[in-house]
């Protein structure tokens, strides 16, 4: 007996989103970090903006935490990041 | 003139194949599984729980608020299928996808979490008589066909429509068998309480389906008293447990209470409500507490602050279901206390319907 049967899946991606251009040099760049404030962000990040400042030459690193880890920034965050060159979004599972 | 049947256009891609042993390889090589066996998604299958519901393949069902994935009724309705459901046990699929989508119940934090969180259904009303749902003997388990197959139907449309894949979009540390199937039909014929629906504001009477963010069943069991305070010590007594070993976030605590413990509560007079209220007092800790468990790192100068597994008595969820014997209960935690809260929906048929009251 033959079947005809129907694919589960959504058949389409889900919406991407947009990267934003990529920069050339992070010289004298603000860059934000967001973090979903969990224990493992903590060093992860520190280190990071160190090296960033130390080694790219990044002249501001702009922390934010999220108020809850399982969803998306809050909007004030995102209103936020058009005022940064880059974004690090960081978890801490 | 057209019959429904002649201008339904599917939109899923159809595969073709030999026979049965076939289809089942062609759906477990895609991972389009629960890594069971499936029932073949034919299109007269898949159309014939869209009449059941009388929406059309493209009815929207929601938008996934996180990754804005569209949700059709046709998309449900292939993976229900797959899941052994039957039309009849279609309604309650589209109206638990219904409840998972609301924004409070928060759906990809939920099934993405490191946390192991399964999706907790519980059915009241009429419906569940008609498709044969038990409350009663191994509630919770493999209790009857249309708990198993709703249950399923759930996980089966988390892996196809949102990725929810091990490793993929689900990154639980621990998963639980409840990831398979996790439905229960309150036994309402056998209790003096208000169903859990009617109890969180459903219409009396009404078809409902609440859904919840939960871990395993923790069971616990007391058959050696009869007073209501003593039996609700030990189900406080598992919330409290949970609380120092798992996590200290307040939220919806199920409580799953059979009818031995049941009935001693009810002659005592005790509602639902009643119930909460006690839970509510007896349910939790000071933070010191912790270091008895091994967690005395996190303790630091805070252990004189007291936790409560819940921030109301309404955030309790009692539901009476379980065989007629045996002092056993469960409590049922929430995946992760308040970032998640549960959705209580009343199903309705209809094309055109207003989003759901919250």
């Amino acid at each position: 007996m033959t079947f005809r049967v129907l694919d589960p899946t959504p058949g389409t991606a889900a919406p991407a989103g947009q990267l934003a251009p990529r920069l050339d040099t992070l010289q004298g760049k603000t860059v934000g970090f967001i973090s979903n404030g969990k224990e493992g962000t903590k060093g992860f990040f520190m280190h990071l903006d160190q090296i960033l400042r130390d080694e790219y030459g990044v002249a501001n690193v702009v922390s934010r935490t999220k108020s809850n880890y399982s969803a998306p920034a809050d909007p004030h965050i995102v209103a936020e990041i058009k005022s940064w060159d880059a974004v690090v979004s960081g978890l801490g599972d | 003139m057209l019959g429904v049947e002649d201008i339904v256009q599917l939109a899923s891609r159809t595969h073709d194949v030999d026979d049965i042993s076939a289809v089942q390889e062609l759906y477990h090589s895609n991972g389009w599984t629960d890594g069971l066996p499936i029932v073949p998604p034919t299109r007269e299958a898949v159309e014939a729980c869209l009449d059941w519901v009388m929406m059309p393949p493209d009815q929207l069902i929601g938008i996934e608020p996180v990754r804005g994935l569209a949700i059709t009724a046709e998309k449900l309705a292939v993976n229900a299928v797959m899941a052994g459901c039957l039309p009849m046990h279609f309604p309650v699929v589209v109206t638990a996808w219904t409840a998972m989508m609301q924004e409070e119940f928060l759906m990809h934090g939920a099934t993405a979490s490191t946390g192991g969180c399964a999706v907790l259904v519980v059915l009241n009303g009429p419906i569940r008589l008609e498709l044969g749902a038990s409350g009663g003997f191994n509630a919770l388990g493999n209790s009857d066909r249309a708990t198993a197959v709703i249950g399923r139907a759930i996980r089966l449309c988390l892996i196809n429509l949102m990725d929810v894949r091990p490793g993929a979009i689900d990154r639980s540390t621990l998963g639980h068998p409840g990831k398979f199937s996790y439905c229960v039909a309150e036994d309402e014929e056998d209790t003096t309480w208000l169903p859990l629906a009617e109890q969180r504001g459903a219409p009396k009477g009404a078809s409902s389906v609440t859904v919840m963010a939960a871990g395993a069943p923790r069971q616990l069991m007391n058959e050696w008293t009869t007073k209501p305070e003593e039996i609700l010590e030990t189900f406080a007594a598992e919330m409290r447990a949970n609380l120092r070993h798992y996590s200290i976030h307040p939220g919806n605590y199920a409580l799953i209470i059979p009818k031995q413990l049941r009935e001693h509560l009810q002659a005592g007079g005790w509602s639902k409500s009643d119930i909460a209220t006690f839970i509510h007092e007896r349910a939790r800790i000071h933070r010191r507490e912790w270091a008895e468990v091994g967690k005395g790192a996190v303790v630091r100068d805070r252990g004189d602050s007291i936790y409560p597994a819940m921030d109301s008595p309404d955030q309790l969820l009692v539901v009476a279901a379980g065989g007629p014997a045996g002092g056993f209960g469960a409590v049922i935690p929430p995946w992760l206390g308040n970032k998640s809260h549960a959705v209580t929906v009343p199903i309705g048929v209809c094309v055109d319907c207003e989003p759901p009251k919250k």
